[in-house]
């Protein structure tokens, strides 16, 4: 298990019969996923567009997205690693019991006719949002998810992809790929990156009380995260770079104004599927962009001490060459 | 300006072997004579061209996404620690952006060649680029699967097909054409392949493998790029795809062209029992036929993780090997696949790649043919080749090597009755003179007056591996990058590319057919020039630059 | 006054990073967002060259940009163990300089993906 067999979103405009959308409404948080990657578009595959798909919904809830759908499947909350299991084991053909079924508030017949229309679709995606990977099981039903699509591809083309959320997270996680080797929860403490979603991922880091200094771009978790990494923000010297003055400004030592991108600062941005789009700002701001505030502290700190001693050596349990 | 004295210098571009001379350099060029500036005494010490690297992926989706899939390499593997001016880094399997260029760099190679970018994301490629420090680079566009292109081959429209390339490869600000499992990848696009050369594409009614790849061989000769098609023939990987190969070749006939990790491509037999090496058959080819070029593709024992256009062919591996799988689609233009692999001697398939990559270096006779690569990180990486060259080099120390394979393999190879050894002039050729002539870049790899100041020199020794891993000196740019096994500057390395001529009428032709399956704006879609960190123009062949 | 056009503008608001956006404006602000949906008009239309906010804060009073560069810098420098976190709502370009930024301070390194 692991992985993940993915497409750009022209793939599913383009070719896509069979589009499952679990745990997240695009109706309201993705507005135009509908209407310019996926739903509504027609193409030479499918000239009849909507009407040429099948969309079926997963949530625990009647979203609005759910009026889009074709098929709507409301999975008991919590439940869903056991639905994804269940579905891994029905295309396979292996027995399942009915308590199991059942346990997920759907129906053999439902999952039954589920599987047959998988199977026989040409193209298959399946989108993911935070309802499926912020809820009980986490990662772990991202990664079933992404198991049942690679394993779908025993019987016809299937793919899948989250929904990435807000702004351009996804640009930072490709760069951080390509700098460091990790998406994120990266320390540098050794003078070199590694690695460790728990240890060094922010809410952790701040409940415990791990970091004496923090430096806040492009978020505000004085406003989303919980009260104990809030409280250590408080405690320890914070400098916040944002175009407006949010909560965790208010808690801050240091608030710096900038300049918001794609408006007033130029620059890349990364789709959901990793795709670099430019920016074009149309207005001039009063304020400096994040991009020269960053680099201008980066050369500040370049002319004060550097903290690690000449010819350090990384600290390697084994050293493979 | 620096001066490098008493070396034995090896440049076969110009014919030098092994004679001691010495080497003057100024402003990034070779030069006749310089007052002043360093001296460098390279007395006993052997001196070569920087090493040039015809094939390998190092920037962009494909490898960034082998990244993010092996995270437990990372943290096993080769650290960069931070210093004052220089940037942390990771080696292993993928090596993050700054760890290739000090990798790279450590071992004497200063031009790489990235093999394989989709359009879509060649913004992306760039940016990564930028951010491998010290070499020199180009970029290969995807194209033997974009189905605007191949639209329009199926439909007998040569000319236009012609400019439609001419398009992407301005829009992705690369230096040529590289064409993957032709028909194959489209065909992925609904989960089949593309195995016979004659048999029409999947989705298509006329268009075969064997037509894209004439046509798009002719098109790499009438837009003049200076890299010939570089060419990922269909059926990687599999039994008796020697025919295939060869097939291919034929088609190819009278034409440049360069075939992209040959050791992939030269398998007899019928299934995984059978499969055989039939590299002397694909090396007779290549003997018989000088105006073609390829690289190894060789493999090595050991942990790696395998990247390629070549969708299909990754969810076979996928299946066979039951480890992770990555894919990505991108629309119109191409797939990809990564899975992480290990390459055991016991196995005995693993066994026939490792003999066929050494035995077709070693019976294509002419190194200006064949080059050193491992298609990195696909048959090992890159910063392993140093333990090729000391296959190649010593007959003995192969003989060793052969003894870890199971017996079964007798039969399947040749490898044991080859006992040619390859030269350091040989060795310079295939790692550099070689891959930078065909590559087309007339200021790489050589050491002649007013080509690029990019040198290694080594300290001769016995342990050929050893010697070849740990250069003395590496200068690129005529600047001392790499000495006494410590990086001393990383400056940034430049990107080269090429503006084919191009009918100003095309985009109107393009934006059309772009906005029915591309799901960006057309203007946004070309990458802008200013994003190219120290963009050089080469010039396309046979046509002046407008 | 007329109102000045630009084609093909980029929304970074959510993933789906939508690039046909034709924005109308002015001087100070965005007029009309077309294509935009509701989400991405909002934050279009309500960002403005407005001079809103003070340049800089340095424990809640108005501080002078150089003056705030300078206190970060020295915070971060004097930590042990500074966290360099967000990055959501910025250009790759400045996420490169956080980047940067953990690395010279041998600090901690993470995103919103992380939540």
């Amino acid at each position: 298990m692991g992985g993940k067999v993915s497409c750009t979103l022209g793939e599913v405009k383009q070719r896509a019969d069979f589009i499952v959308y679990w745990g997240g409404n695009p109706a309201e948080c993705h507005p135009r996923h509908f209407t310019k990657y996926t739903l509504m578009q027609k193409s030479k595959f499918l000239p009849r567009g909507r009407k040429d798909r099948t969309m079926v919904l997963v949530d625990i809830r009647e979203t609005k997205s759910a009026k889009a759908s074709d098929i709507f499947l409301q999975v008991r909350p919590g439940k869903d690693f056991e639905l994804i299991t269940i579905l891994r084991a029905l295309i396979k053909d292996q027995n399942v019991s009915d308590e199991a079924i059942a346990d997920t508030g759907l129906t053999r017949e439902v999952l039954d006719d589920l599987v047959q229309r998988m199977k026989s679709a040409k193209f298959g995606c399946m989108f993911f949002g935070m309802g499926l990977s912020m809820t009980r099981g986490k990662h772990m039903n991202s990664a079933a998810l992404l198991t049942l699509a690679a394993e779908m591809n025993a019987f016809t083309k299937f793919v899948a992809m989250p929904m990435r959320g807000h702004g351009n997270v996804t640009g930072a996680d490709v760069m951080m790929r390509w700098q460091t080797g990790y998406p994120f929860g990266i320390t540098f403490n050794r003078g070199y990156p590694r690695y460790n979603p728990g240890e060094f991922s922010t809410v952790d880091v701040l409940v415990r009380g791990d970091c004496d200094a923090a430096f806040i771009i492009g978020a505000d978790p004085g406003g989303t995260m919980p009260q104990p990494a809030i409280d250590h923000l408080k405690r320890i010297p914070t400098i916040v770079l944002d175009p407006h003055v949010t909560h965790t400004s208010k808690l801050a030592r240091v608030h710096i104004t900038t300049a918001p991108q794609g408006i007033a600062a130029p620059g890349t941005a990364y789709r959901m599927d990793e795709v670099p789009l430019p920016l074009k700002p149309p207005l001039k701001s009063p304020y400096p962009t994040d991009e020269y505030v960053v680099r201008r502290i980066n050369e500040a700190i370049m002319a004060k001490p550097f903290w690690l001693p000449d010819g350090s050596q990384p600290q390697m349990l084994t050293a493979q060459v | 300006m620096i001066r490098i004295t008493g070396g034995r210098v090896y440049d076969p571009a110009n014919g030098i072997n092994g004679e001691v001379r010495d080497l003057c350099m100024d402003g990034g060029s070779f030069v006749e004579s310089v007052e002043g500036g360093r001296t460098i005494d390279a007395t006993g010490m052997i001196v070569f061209p920087g090493g040039v690297d015809v094939h390998t992926h190092v920037a962009g989706g494909a490898i960034n996404f082998a990244r993010a899939m092996t995270p437990e390499d990372h943290r096993r593997t080769q650290a960069f620690i931070r210093t004052k001016t220089r940037r942390s880094g990771l080696g292993g399997m993928a090596p993050t952006t700054f760890a290739t260029g000090y990798l790279y760099a450590g071992m004497g190679w200063t031009t790489v060649n990235e093999a394989a970018v989709p359009v879509l994301s060649a913004r992306h490629t760039h940016e990564e680029l930028a951010d491998i420090p010290i070499v020199d680079k180009t970029t290969l566009t995807l194209m033997a699967n974009n189905e605007i292109m191949l639209d329009q081959l199926e439909n007998g429209e040569y000319e236009r097909a012609k400019q439609v390339v001419a398009w992407y490869i301005w829009a992705a600000k690369s230096y040529g054409i590289k064409a993957v499992n032709p028909g194959g990848v489209a065909a992925w696009k609904w989960g089949k392949d593309a195995k016979q050369l004659t048999s029409p594409i999947e989705g298509y009614s006329k268009l075969t493998p064997g037509t894209i790849v004439t046509q798009l061989a002719q098109i790499c000769e009438d837009l003049g790029l200076p890299h010939p098609i570089h060419l990922h023939c269909n059926n990687l990987g599999a039994p008796g795809n020697i025919s295939t190969t060869i097939d291919t070749l034929k088609h190819l006939e009278g034409r440049r062209a360069h075939i992209a990790h040959c050791q992939y491509h030269a398998y007899g037999g019928d299934d995984w029992d059978t499969m055989c090496s039939e590299t002397a058959q694909l090396a007779d080819y290549f003997n018989a036929h000088p105006g073609i070029t390829t690289d190894a593709g060789a493999v090595l024992f050991g942990d790696t993780v395998t990247i390629t256009a070549d969708g299909p062919w990754q969810h076979l591996l996928y299946k066979l090997t039951g480890r992770k799988w990555g894919n990505l689609d991108v629309e119109n233009e191409t797939s990809c696949g990564i899975v992480p692999y290990t390459y055991r001697p016991s196995n005995l398939v693993n066994a026939v790649q490792w003999a066929s990559g050494l035995e077709l270096l070693l019976l294509i006779q002419d190194p200006w043919q064949v080059f050193l690569s491992t298609d990195h990180p696909n048959g090992g990486c890159f910063w392993r080749y140093p333990e090729i060259i000391k296959l190649l080099m010593c007959a003995d120390f192969r003989q060793e090597c052969l003894k870890q394979l199971p017996d079964k393999i007798k039969g399947k190879i040749r490898l044991a009755e080859i006992d040619r050894e390859y030269t350091l002039y040989e060795i310079a050729t295939s790692m550099s003179a070689g891959p930078a002539r065909a590559l087309g870049m007339p200021k790489k790899g050589n050491l002649g007056i007013g080509s690029d100041a990019d040198v290694v020199i080594y300290e001769e020794d016995e342990d050929v591996e050893r010697m070849f891993g740990h250069p003395r000196y590496v200068l690129k740019g005529g600047e001392v990058v790499i000495e006494d096994g410590e990086i001393r500057e990383t400056p940034e390395g430049r990107e080269f590319l090429i503006k084919p001529a191009c009918d100003p009428g095309i985009d109107d032709f393009m934006r059309p057919l772009f906005e029915e399956c591309y799901t960006m704006s057309f203007e946004n879609y070309p990458v802008e020039l200013e994003r190219i960190e120290h963009a050089e123009f080469a010039d396309c062949l046979g046509s002046t630059r407008s | 006054m007329s109102l000045q056009v630009i084609d093909n503008a980029t929304c970074t608001f959510c993933g789906c990073v939508c690039d046909d956006i034709q924005l109308h404006y002015d001087e100070t602000r965005i007029h009309k967002a077309n294509k935009a949906c509701v989400l991405g008009t909002a934050w279009f239309l309500n960002h403005t060259v407005e001079h809103k906010y003070p340049d800089a804060l340095i424990d809640g009073k108005k501080a002078s940009l150089d003056d705030a560069i300078e206190l970060a810098a020295t915070l971060l420098h004097e930590a042990d163990m500074p966290l360099v976190y967000g990055m959501s709502n910025t250009t790759c370009e400045a996420q490169k300089e956080c980047a940067a930024l953990a690395d010279q301070l041998g600090g901690l390194l993470d995103s919103h993906t992380s939540l």
